[in-house]
């Protein structure tokens, strides 16, 4: 197959990007495909820990791009699943220590060897965003269905079609069914159609989620928590399998139905 | 494929598509030359991206390559990204549409999309879009706004007037109104999310000095949602 270079990103920051790509990668991984994760956070190492690979570290992606080293010994296997490696930044940099060009030489040299490359990126509001997305042709998009974070992912789903990424998929994480009726909170049927982009997953908010990034352990190498589940559909589907989706919440009255009453003399 | 339109005016719109690569470039706007070379010759064009953006590198590459061979000189740089129409205006270039006859006014301008976070459209003349507004998208017109999806960004309708020269019909109209604010010429309505109408359609023009909103299409007796502040 193709291999395929799929950038995570969102507008907001800490919305889910680096627990998002850890559990996707090795949910992908489970299913028989060979996939790196590469942190392009560049200056916020986070990857490593969220993955439980931070000591096994000798070589970052900056040591590649300054020469140090070759880019396959920055690649660390992950012991616990075949075909699941990681390849982690440095925390001493800035942003812009790997400009947009080594980004793209980087993973055109990672399609020869993976059947997945995801990228985790710094929020699309950061500089640094750019240069970490270069060389991607696919998006995630991640976002709370809060209204801050929705605004910032419209202007980075704005941006990445703007550099040609196709397809860009979105990922709402963090949902509270109870919540969702509450102030700023937002039903997904609502974020989809302010984002109008195709929805790839619903991922809950769910504790195991601190849990797992504590230990060091991407919640889809185990089992039974709901967001595993989650991220697991959400590979699945990367993948072209049509999974259907979980029911995290009240279904709400989206904008066509609000159109039809303001039509229909609902007021 | 890049393609090119004849505008009134003399002016020739060159549509490059959203969806074609910016690698593609060179050899787009090269075939661009081939095809249509006689007609851009002398002519004065549009060069529409979309809500492509443009970079540094992008105009300076077009100007070399493809605007100063051709003959052609450029009335306007059309994109809807913000970010790039800071720069393009930094540069003294003109980032909203032509008139046909300098000064005058153009005709409607239609798009058939939604104007995402960062985006913003600047029009001389009447502005219709059938997508949403979303929040963080502006619209600036120099007449009427016209929205069929929801609103949520900021629209000035008449943003050229003010003072005398106000046109005391401008209006904005929105068939899902969500906006905090709307502005028409140098009024300032700020709207509220309990407001009776949040949500519905309506029509917004000044009456009296301020901002009125009122339910769209007019309903005899019944009350419109008022007049909720004005700043002048
Ligand atoms: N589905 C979830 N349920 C509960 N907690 C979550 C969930 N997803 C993420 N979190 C928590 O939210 C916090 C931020 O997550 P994460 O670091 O993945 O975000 P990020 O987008 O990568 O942040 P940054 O922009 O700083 O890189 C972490 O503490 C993480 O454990
Ligand atoms: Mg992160």
């Amino acid at each position: 197959m193709t291999p395929r270079v799929i950038v995570v990103t969102s507008g907001k920051g800490g919305v889910g990007k680096t627990t998002a790509t850890a559990n996707i990668a090795a949910a992908l991984a489970l299913l028989g495909n060979k996939v790196v994760a590469v942190d392009g956070d560049v200056g916020l190492r986070n990857l490593d820990v969220i993955m439980g690979l931070e000591n096994r570290i000798v070589y970052t992606l900056v040591d590649a791009i300054e020469g140090n080293c070759r880019l396959n010994q920055t690649l660390i296997k992950d012991k616990r699943v075949d075909n699941l490696f990681m390849i982690p930044t440095a925390q001493s940099k800035t942003k812009d220590a790997v400009t947009s060009d080594q980004m793209v030489s980087v993973c055109s040299e990672l399609r020869k060897d993976f059947d997945f490359v995801l990228i985790d990126s710094p929020a699309g509001i950061e500089s640094g965003f750019r240069n970490a997305s270069a060389g991607a042709d696919e998006a995630l998009v991640i976002t709370t269905p809060e209204v801050s974070a929705v605004r910032d992912a419209d202007r980075i789903i704005g941006l990445l079609e703007s550099m040609e990424k196709s397809p860009i998929f979105l990922i709402v994480n963090r949902i509270r069914p109870q919540m969702v009726k509450k102030g700023d909170m937002l039903g997904v049927s609502d974020v989809l159609d302010i984002l109008q982009i195709g929805l790839i997953g619903m991922v809950p908010d769910d504790e195991n989620v601190v849990k797992s990034a504590n230990e060091g352990k991407p919640l889809t190498l185990g089992d039974g928590a709901q967001a595993a589940v989650a991220f697991k559909n959400i590979a699945a589907r990367i993948t072209g399998k049509d999974i259907p989706f979980m029911n995290l919440e009240v279904p709400k009255k989206g904008f066509f139905a609000r159109i039809k009453d303001a039509f229909g003399g609902g007021r | 494929m890049i393609k090119l339109k004849g505008m009134t005016g003399s002016i020739v719109r060159c549509v490059i598509p959203e969806d074609l690569p910016s690698a593609d470039f060179n050899s787009e706007f090269g075939k661009v030359m081939e095809t249509g070379g006689s007609i851009l010759n002398g002519a004065r064009i549009v060069l529409d991206f979309g809500a492509r953006a443009i970079s540094e590198a992008t105009v300076t590459a077009l100007l070399s390559g493809f605007v100063w061979p051709s003959g052609a000189s450029v009335a306007a740089w059309i994109t809807y990204d913000a970010v790039s129409q800071e720069l393009l205006k930094r540069a003294g270039l003109r980032t909203s549409e032509p008139a046909p006859s300098e000064g005058g006014p153009c005709g409607a301008l239609v798009l058939h999309r939604s104007l995402r976070s960062g985006q913003r459209v600047e029009h001389r003349g009447d502005v219709i879009i059938t997508g949403h507004v979303n929040d963080g998208a502006e619209v600036l017109a120099s007449g009427n706004i016209t929205v069929l999806g929801r609103l949520n960004g900021l629209l000035h309708a008449g943003c050229e007037g003010g003072g005398e020269g106000e046109d005391p019909d401008t209006v904005v109209v929105s068939r899902c109104m969500e906006a905090l604010q709307v502005r028409i010429g140098s009024k300032i309505g700020s709207l509220g999310r309990d407001a009776e109408w949040w949500g519905k359609r309506v029509v917004a023009s000044v009456k009296d000095g301020a901002v009125l909103i009122e339910y769209w299409p007019f309903v005899k007796g019944e009350n419109a949602g008022g007049v909720k502040e004005e700043t002048a």
